[in-house]
């Protein structure tokens, strides 16, 4: 059976790479980056399912699905210009990602999926630092936290909790790594753009660190998430995350001007 | 109203290199090449960007009028003008807009 051995969540700022090349050593971001992939080489993961929300990259108004599951072979990214890192192919895992969407959908959960995917910023960066070479295979995971409205932190708690279940299930012997990508507040080019809602973070950083993933799900209704700045709803991959970590609490978690990071080591979560 | 059409004249300005020449070569001509209103065409022509984020349109497609530097946004004017129909609040007075990372492109 396969094992679910770590997870982690990681905020995506698209010029961080950029930054740390003019200041190196001297970032916040690029020291928590390094402390997060330190676990991931100790837990050698064979697969990363990558929970995101595509920035209308992948998805624009026309058609975008609440969950979808990515089961492409192969798919490249950043796909922005503006998108200061290097530019990466990133293996998919067709099997196992097929696996996922036909045991959630056998679970209620009606998943899209798509067998071509544009990568963007917020799938990249994380994988940048913490998937060296993309030498792992990845099953993006995309909620929809951009195009209102928006599923509910709760049902998206449940989703995280489906996925757990499926990786215990599969057939397969694979180590697995889960991994959120969002911040816990931040507007990006909205009117509040520099604010930080110290505040939600704080809370959200409370009942992360002490294990009260189904009291955070509840009170990340989407209009407290709305009021923390028009980036905050990706708050909801992280909610993903914690549906899949059980009882298990955070070795730690930090957070950089409102982008979290938090690793969680799950049963036999080193090599 | 057609706020689908200026999120959508605005994701592929982002997304589509074709579309980004075409717009940046004939900024007004492609805008109105979309049955769009009056009033849509005038606030994305003068790069109205507080009329567009009043008539709906998504920040994140908004912040890539400064981005590109299209219809006159830019950095340093991008967060007084999305602020322009808003009462004032104290948090306008964090932060500013990041330096971007845009390539020329031919």
């Amino acid at each position: 059976m396969a094992k679910l051995v770590l997870a982690a969540g990681v905020p995506h700022p698209p010029r961080l790479v950029r930054e740390m090349q003019d200041a190196p050593g001297q970032l916040r971001g690029e020291a928590l980056f390094k402390q997060v992939a330190g676990y991931f080489e100790a837990a050698a993961p064979d697969v990363i399912i990558e929970l995101d929300s595509d920035h209308f990259v992948n998805f624009f108004y026309a058609n975008v699905p609440a969950f979808c599951v990515g089961i492409a072979e192969e798919s490249e990214g950043p796909e922005e210009i503006w998108v200061p890192m290097p530019h990466y192919v990133v293996k998919g895992d067709v099997k196992m990602g097929k696996g996922l969407l036909g045991y959630g959908l056998k679970s209620n959960f009606d998943l899209a999926a798509a067998e071509e995917l544009r990568l963007d910023h917020s799938m990249m960066v994380p994988l940048h630092f913490l998937n060296p070479n993309m030498e792992i295979p990845v099953i993006p995971l995309y909620v929809n936290g951009f195009a209102a409205p928006t599923p509910t932190a709760r049902r998206t708690f449940s989703l995280g909790r489906m996925v757990r279940k499926f990786v215990e299930q599969w057939e397969g012997d694979q180590r697995v790594a889960i991994l959120a990508s969002g911040c816990f507040a931040m507007d990006v080019g909205g009117p509040l753009r520099g604010w930080t809602d110290d505040n939600w973070v704080g809370t959200v950083t409370d009942l992360l660190e002490n294990g009260k993933y189904e009291t955070l799900a509840r009170r990340a209704t989407a209009q407290r998430m709305a009021d923390a700045g028009n980036n905050s709803t990706e708050l909801l991959n992280w909610i993903g995350l914690t549906g899949a970590v059980g009882d298990t609490k955070p070795l730690f978690v930090e957070n950089d001007g409102g982008s979290g990071y938090a690793v969680w080591e799950l049963e036999g979560g080193r090599k | 109203m057609s706020v689908y059409l200026l999120n959508k004249i605005l994701y592929l300005l982002d997304n589509d290199a074709d579309f980004r020449k075409r717009i940046k070569e004939d900024p007004e001509g492609t805008v109105k090449s979309f049955p769009l209103t009056g009033d849509e065409i005038e606030a994305l022509i003068l790069g109205d960007v507080g009329t567009l984020y009043q008539m709906g349109v998504h920040t994140f497609f908004l912040n890539h009028l400064g981005r590109y530097e299209m219809f006159g946004v830019n950095r340093d004017n991008y967060l007084e003008r999305i602020r322009s129909h808003m009462e004032y609040d104290p948090r306008f007075e964090l932060g500013a807009m990041p330096l971007q990372y845009v390539p020329k492109e031919s």
